[in-house]
């Protein structure tokens, strides 16, 4: 309400600039000088249960939310952790900015980490973004993490996204209870792994259907994304969660999960101007 | 040399003046003047060695950092139970092992593995039996949150140096004011154990030439077998090629599968870290399992006692023969006698690696 009178100002202060800008250009080639920032929200949902399909998904709640797998399986979700970064946005023609430096640290249990900010995007209208869910293997794989300070905070192994027995970083967590099964058991998911057969690092690129990202000079778009759990065990490697015995290191079951993550975890809800 | 001139420099009234001014200038300058003695061998190592691996340039020696760095390794509130210490399973007098055939941790748990000595860590290039441990900042975090052994999450552990005014004066001293950090902390543990070298055995004395370096017939004669038989992987004056190979201890890997633990690599099942036999008269029992209790047990072991599997290292196949190093009896006295020679007194006894007054007192 605050935010659409504030929008509704704005509009009134800015609307003769505009009008007066335009005089000078064009107005089918947007301005694409300077750069402007993208914001992005990630909310965390699972999906409306019983009703897959008809019911937009809910938000995810710790501890509370039931998460219902395609062949009915059923879970709650006590933690919920990821790594977003390598952040790359693209344009209709095919070109791309690799936005430096980005890593994010998503986490269900803290408010603030569920919107984060990539600034000085060169400004244009994107079609699309990309994004490693994890970390890539030459920030984490070669770098001393010691070195993990100032803009790579996140990557701070006091984070406990980070394995001290198998130095590297744990990409993706998700720890809950499987209550499907009679009695119910832990349900434990910590994926990684950087090289070779270990290789667990994917990258998602929701679509953004017809809409567009303009970025411009002092303005700061929104991408609205959703991470819908179930995915863990949805996908190209679906997971029957009575079988399953946990992920708790680089592996094949590492890969299979983040395979599933990477295909389908991730969608663009919507796209907010400013 | 870094050692030697500021010592002379003490003896000198000039050098005073420049002290004070040092002090004026600030503590952090003082320490870059003070290196430790270990710090010079980091920086210019013993003819007999190669470079080191460590960055010594990215945590430049300093006394303060040093003792820092000592400070933490012997305290035992940085485990979950406020009992282990990282000295608990690396004693100084047993060349930083702890006698024990798997290590002991908090409320008595006992690790899957035996406790590895704390020696020449600058020349490692990966730590732990499996190699899974990059660095060795890094290092110290695997026994710190190991839930076998200290127990306590980085987060914790920072928060606990955060509360205590000794620390935070002592963290403020060397990096400024602020909060106490990963970084400062993994950087003044890494100063003490980075000191941690050995490198004036009777051995090295001797291949060096020195004072003090006479080898007995049967200890030469030893070394001579050594080389012919062992250096294969126990290389260079290390005593480690840094590889990891499948001596013959099982004929397959169920439980601890070595470096295939961190590789996945079916090639590399049973496959463990060569470790360095420096000090290896003092470090029993041996084995990253600590299955064998002395060392003739160990080389008799070699002599008729490796078991055969598809990753068992191909040093330990020789064409046409038995499995294993063929050694007489006398041979492996004579192979004891010349281990010995790499006892190194220096580390085993030095006052500065050895707990802090005040916390020896506890």
């Amino acid at each position: 309400m605050k935010n659409r009178t504030l929008s509704a100002l704005l509009l009134i202060v800015a609307a003769p600039l505009t009008l007066f800008s335009s005089c000078k250009k064009d107005s089918d080639s947007p301005d694409t000088t300077g750069t402007g920032s993208v914001n992005f929200t990630v909310q965390n949902v699972v999906p409306a249960a019983n009703i897959v399909g008809v019911q937009p998904p809910q938000p995810l709640v710790l501890n509370s939310s039931v998460a219902v797998t395609p062949t009915g399986e059923t879970f709650t979700v006590k933690t919920f952790e990821y790594y977003l970064s390598n952040i790359k946005f693209t344009k209709s023609d095919g070109t791309t900015y690799d936005a430096p430096d980005t890593y994010f640290l998503v986490d269900q249990a803290t408010a603030k980490s569920l919107s984060f900010t990539v600034p000085n995007v060169p400004s244009g209208d994107y079609t699309g973004v990309s994004f490693i869910v994890g970390v890539d293997a030459q920030k984490t794989g070669l770098t001393d993490p010691i070195t993990f300070t100032g803009k790579f905070d996140a990557l701070n192994p006091a984070y406990n996204m980070y394995w001290t027995w198998n130095s590297g970083h744990i990409f993706m967590k998700m720890e809950g209870t499987l209550t499907s099964t009679n009695p119910t058991k832990p349900l434990t998911c910590h994926i990684g792994g950087y090289t070779g057969a270990t290789n667990a690092i994917v990258t998602a690129a929701p679509s953004f259907g017809n809409s567009k990202l303009a970025v411009r000079a002092n303005k700061a778009p929104t991408i609205a994304l959703q991470a819908n759990v179930v995915k863990l065990f949805d996908g190209p490697n679906p997971v029957t969660l009575s079988n399953f015995t946990g992920a708790h290191m680089p592996g094949t079951q590492s890969v299979q999960i983040a395979q599933n993550y990477g295909a389908g975890m991730f969608t663009v809800k919507e796209i907010n101007a400013n | 040399m870094a050692a030697s001139t500021p010592k002379t420099w003490v003896r000198q009234p000039l050098g005073w003046l420049l002290l004070a001014t040092l002090v004026a200038v600030g503590s952090a300058a003082v320490a870059h003047w003070r290196q430790p003695m270990a710090a010079a061998m980091l920086l210019a190592p013993p003819a007999n060695f190669p470079a080191v691996v460590y960055e010594v340039a990215k945590n430049q020696p300093n006394e303060a950092t040093f003792e820092l760095g000592r400070m933490l390794f012997y305290d035992p509130r940085l485990s979950s139970d406020g009992r282990v210490s990282c000295g608990n399973c690396h004693q100084q007098a047993r060349a930083f092992t702890d006698g024990q055939a798997l290590a002991v941790g908090v409320a008595g748990r006992r690790s899957p593995r035996n406790s590895p000595t704390l020696q020449n860590l600058a020349w490692h290039r990966s730590f732990m039996a499996d190699g899974g441990v990059r660095g060795l900042e890094l290092q110290a975090l695997a026994p710190l949150t190991s839930a076998q052994e200290m127990n306590t999450p980085l987060v914790d552990a920072l928060a606990k140096l955060n509360t205590d005014p000794e620390y935070r004066r002592r963290f403020a001293a060397i990096y400024g004011p602020g909060q106490i950090d990963m970084a400062q902390f993994l950087k003044a543990l890494a100063q003490f154990t980075s000191a941690l070298t050995s490198t004036n055995s009777r051995y090295d004395k001797y291949v060096r030439h020195e004072p003090g370096g006479a080898l007995t017939a049967a200890e030469r004669r030893g070394q001579a077998l050594f080389q012919a038989k062992c250096s294969g992987c126990h290389a260079t004056d290390l005593f480690t090629d840094e590889s990891f190979r499948n001596n013959g201890l099982n004929t397959s890997f169920p439980l601890d599968s070595g470096r295939a633990h961190i590789t996945l690599a079916p090639t590399d099942a049973g496959r463990f870290r060569v470790p360095s036999l420096r000090n290896v008269a003092r470090t029993a029992p041996y084995m990253h399992d600590g299955r064998f209790q002395t060392l003739p047990a160990v080389l008799a072991h070699y002599a008729h006692g490796v078991r055969p599997s598809r990753t068992l290292d191909p040093l330990l196949r020789p064409p046409g023969g038995q499995l294993g190093i063929a050694l007489t009896e006398i041979q492996q006295q004579e192979l004891l006698a010349f281990l010995a020679t790499l006892t190194d007194v220096e580390l085993l006894t030095n006052p500065r690696f050895a707990p802090p007054v005040a916390q020896a007192r506890n």
